[in-house]
């Protein structure tokens, strides 16, 4: 691996969710860890993003994995009542907690949150949105891209601030289809 | 009026003397409706023009071209969306340097420069959806008649202040709309490497220095080495090394120079 190549992959590694990034090629090894490393270590985790092996076509709305925890309290979304942990039964389908989709960006570009910065956001947490809303902007080298939400429901958490670089497939927003 | 030369840019032409920006008013055209590709929206003029978020773009009344045009390239995956831009930044150039008479670039990534000074603009809006492009809005603005810009500008010029002549603007527009339709074609035809090729061609400062700075305030010399697919600026630094940057994580400071 070059000086450039790891150069690359910090500055990548850094613009997404990953906390640790290991490689092995014969005898060179390489192991980053971001200081959202420890951060996540002593939390639960709101909803496991699945990283890496998402498909490329569809850039919207892969089902997050679902979440073998009750949802952080602070997370949760506040109309739907969480089962506590004693109550909390497997359940098949639709029923269990923590099943949120995502939204993710489809092109490597900038967050934005409103068209412009005196405008309200597009979409906020607890926000209920419609299949075909504009949900934020990508801007791209100067193209300003509108991301419509594929589904229906509640935002949940807002993953990326505004005006901050993401990478094609970021996630940018989870939303409970159950709304 | 218009020429109707064109197969279908322009060929519907909605012409106001004032609109608060053509984008806008093409944006909400298609949330009400499903306007024809290459639909023309042109306003004598823009009381709140847009240029990137946050900025504005200055035109005097009937000056100057002021336009926006919906297309819809869903034939063109979203990651490629550079080459849109591309295509539509050569139409512009190739508008302008049909009048100008010194060369005319393309500065990274979208602005129109006789030599070093700004003649044209391009602000494209696109809507995306999980199937990819629903539209786009192409909004250009084209500096003809005008003579005197606000201070503070940094470095604007025109038509009339390149040549000394003035421009009949409806002629103007046609000519715009039939090289947007050519350069439109092209990229629908699949000729992403000829429309790269040109606009490397036209780049400027391409193979030149320049002092750079850095969003922290770093600044460095490095060489203008071209553009990645995602449209990403490459720049190759003391070393040699190549980077590639958005548009907020570069600036460049003073002109491009051939030497070190």
């Amino acid at each position: 691996m070059t000086f450039k190549e790891i150069q690359e992959l910090v500055k990548l590694i850094s613009r997404t969710n990953l906390t640790e990034f290991k490689v092995k090629n014969g005898e060179f090894e390489l192991s980053i860890r971001t200081d959202k490393y420890e951060k996540q270590k002593h939390q639960l985790p709101l909803a496991p993003v699945a990283q890496g092996q998402a498909s490329p076509a569809p850039f919207i709305q892969m089902p997050a994995v679902p979440s073998p925890y009750p949802a952080a309290p602070a997370a949760a979304p506040q109309s739907t009542p969480q089962p506590s942990p004693a109550e909390a039964k497997p359940e098949s389908g639709e029923g269990e907690s923590g099943k949120y989709l995502e939204v993710r960006s489809p092109i490597v570009g900038t967050f934005y949150r409103s068209s412009s910065p005196e405008k309200p956001p597009y979409a906020k947490v607890g926000d209920v949105i419609q299949a075909g809303q504009v949900v934020c902007i990508v801007e791209a080298m100067k193209l300003f891209n509108e991301i419509e939400s594929e589904i229906s429901g509640k935002i949940v958490k807002v993953m990326v601030e505004d005006a901050q670089p993401v990478e094609y497939d970021q996630v940018l927003f989870l939303v409970d289809p159950r709304g | 009026m218009l020429k109707k030369n064109t197969l279908f840019v322009g060929k519907v032409l909605l012409e106001f003397p004032a609109l608060p920006s053509t984008n806008l008013y093409a944006s909400d055209l298609l949330s009400k409706s499903k306007p024809s590709e290459g639909t023309v929206i042109s306003a004598a003029h823009q009381t709140e023009g847009r240029g990137q978020i946050g900025s504005r773009w200055e035109s005097q009344p009937g000056q100057n071209i002021t336009l926006s045009v919906i297309l819809y390239p869903r034939f063109l995956p979203v990651a490629r969306q550079f080459s849109l831009n591309q295509a539509v930044a050569l139409s512009v150039r190739d508008l302008v340097a049909r009048y100008a008479k010194k060369p005319v670039y393309v500065k990274w990534p979208n602005d129109i420069y006789v030599e070093h000074r700004k003649a044209a603009g391009i602000l494209i809006q696109n809507t995306l959806g999980g199937s990819g492009f629903q539209s786009s809005v192409v909004g250009l603005g084209v500096n003809v008649n005008q003579e005197v810009f606000p201070p503070g500008l940094p470095n604007p010029t025109s038509l009339k202040l390149e040549t000394g002549l003035s421009y009949a603007l409806p002629e103007l527009i046609g000519e715009l709309c039939q090289s947007l339709e050519h350069r439109y074609l092209q990229l629908k035809e699949g000729q992403l490497k000829s429309l790269n090729a040109e606009y490397l061609q036209f780049l400027y400062g391409l193979g030149q220095y320049a002092l750079f700075e850095r969003p922290g305030g770093e600044q460095f010399r490095g060489r203008i080495a071209g553009v990645n697919p995602d449209g990403l600026l490459l720049v190759s630094g003391a070393e040699g090394r190549e980077e590639s940057f958005q548009l907020k994580e570069i600036r460049m400071l003073g002109r491009p120079e051939k030497s070190k």
